[in-house]
C-alpha cells in the first residue's frame, strides 16, 4: 500500500547529542574492523585522526573529528521515528534503508552539542516498492548548521 | 596533508573490507542501530533474508573510510551519497574501487564502486565531494 503523502511534512525533534571522544574512537574502530573498546585490534587502520587522541592532538583540528557517517549516532533519530511512526505506519520487517546523503557545512568533534530536527519531505511508489525520504538538519552549540542529510527507506509491499 | 595540486583526475583507490558475524553487532553498539534483522538471523530469515544483514550505514561508513584514504582527512568531506542497491549480509567481503571524477573550484570529486566477493554491485552512485585549498 503507498505511502499517503500527507504525511509529507510530517516533523522530529528536536533530538540533542552531546559528542563523546570515546564513542568517536570506537566507531572508527568498528568501521575499521576492530571491537569497541580494543582501538588498535582493528583489521584495517582508522584514520588516526578520528581514534588516536594524540595523533589528533598535532592535527589541523587539535582533537579527534568525528567521521563522515558518525552522523548516524546523532542525526538519525527523525528517521527511526518516522519509520517507526504508527501513524505512517510502516512495516519495520519489510523495511531497508535505500539511499542515504549527507552534506557536510563543518566538522564534528567532542564535546559538541548536536541539536537534529528532521521532516518527511518525500513519499511515492515505483512498482512493489514504497519510497520514504527524512530531511535533517544538524546545528551545533554555535547555531551553526554542520549536516544535513537525506534518509530514505524501501518498503518491500 | 594534501592539497588541491595533489588531486588528479583518473586518480584511483581501493579498500576491502569483510562483514565478519560480529560487524553488525559492533556496529549495532556504535550507531545505536540495533534493528534486529542486523542482529538476530531468525528475524532477518523471516524477512526473507538469507541471513542476518549489515547496516547500510555501516557499508556507507567503509564508503567514507575508502574515500578518506584517498583525501587523507575525515575532515574535508563536502558532500557523501550512496544507494544501497544489495544488502551486504554476514559473512561478506566488499571491495570499493574509486576514481578521481572533477578536480575545479576548489572541489574535488570522486565516484566510488563497490561489489561482494561475488562480483555483485552492493552500492550504486556512490560519490564523495571534499573540498581543499590551492
Amino acid at each position: 500500500m503507498a505511502i499517503d503523502p500527507r504525511h509529507v511534512g510530517r516533523r522530529y525533534g528536536p533530538y540533542r547529542h552531546q559528542v563523546c571522544a570515546e564513542r568517536v574512537r570506537d566507531f572508527a574502530t568498528v568501521v575499521a574492523g576492530g571491537a569497541p573498546g580494543h582501538f588498535g585490534a582493528a583489521s584495517g587502520e582508522p584514520h588516526p585522526w578520528s581514534a588516536d587522541e594524540e595523533a589528533a592532538a598535532r592535527s589541523p583540528y587539535g582533537a579527534l573529528v568525528a567521521p563522515p557517517t558518525f552522523a548516524v549516532t546523532f542525526a538519525m533519530d527523525p528517521f527511526a521515528q518516522a519509520c517507526a511512526d504508527p501513524e505512517i505506519g510502516l512495516d519495520l520487517v519489510r523495511l531497508l534503508h535505500a539511499e542515504q546523503e549527507f552534506e557536510y557545512r563543518g566538522v564534528v568533534r567532542p564535546a559538541d552539542v548536536l541539536t537534529t530536527r528532521g521532516e518527511v519531505v518525500e513519499v511515492h511508489s515505483k512498482g512493489p516498492l514504497d519510497f520514504m525520504t527524512v530531511r535533517t538538519e544538524t546545528r551545533n552549540q554555535a547555531d551553526e548548521l554542520v549536516i544535513v542529510g537525506l534518509w530514505t527507506a524501501v518498503v518491500r509491499t | 596533508m594534501k592539497r588541491l595540486a595533489d588531486f588528479r583526475v583518473g586518480d584511483t583507490f581501493e579498500l576491502t573490507r569483510s562483514a565478519d558475524r560480529y560487524r553488525p553487532i559492533y556496529y549495532a553498539a556504535v550507531s545505536g542501530d540495533f534493528n534486529p534483522i542486523h542482529i538476530d538471523r531468525e528475524v532477518a530469515q523471516l524477512a526473507g533474508l538469507p541471513d542476518t544483514i549489515l547496516q547500510g550505514m555501516c557499508t556507507m561508513a567503509w564508503l567514507a573510510d575508502a574515500c578518506t584514504s584517498y583525501f587523507g582527512d575525515p575532515g574535508r568531506f563536502r558532500r557523501l551519497r550512496v544507494r544501497f542497491s544489495r544488502p551486504v549480509v554476514s559473512g561478506d567481503t566488499v571491495t570499493f574501487r574509486g576514481r578521481c571524477t572533477s578536480v575545479e573550484g576548489g572541489r574535488v570529486r570522486v565516484e566510488v564502486e563497490a561489489s561482494n566477493q561475488r562480483g555483485e554491485e552492493v552500492l550504486k552512485g556512490a560519490a564523495a565531494e571534499a573540498s581543499f585549498e590551492e
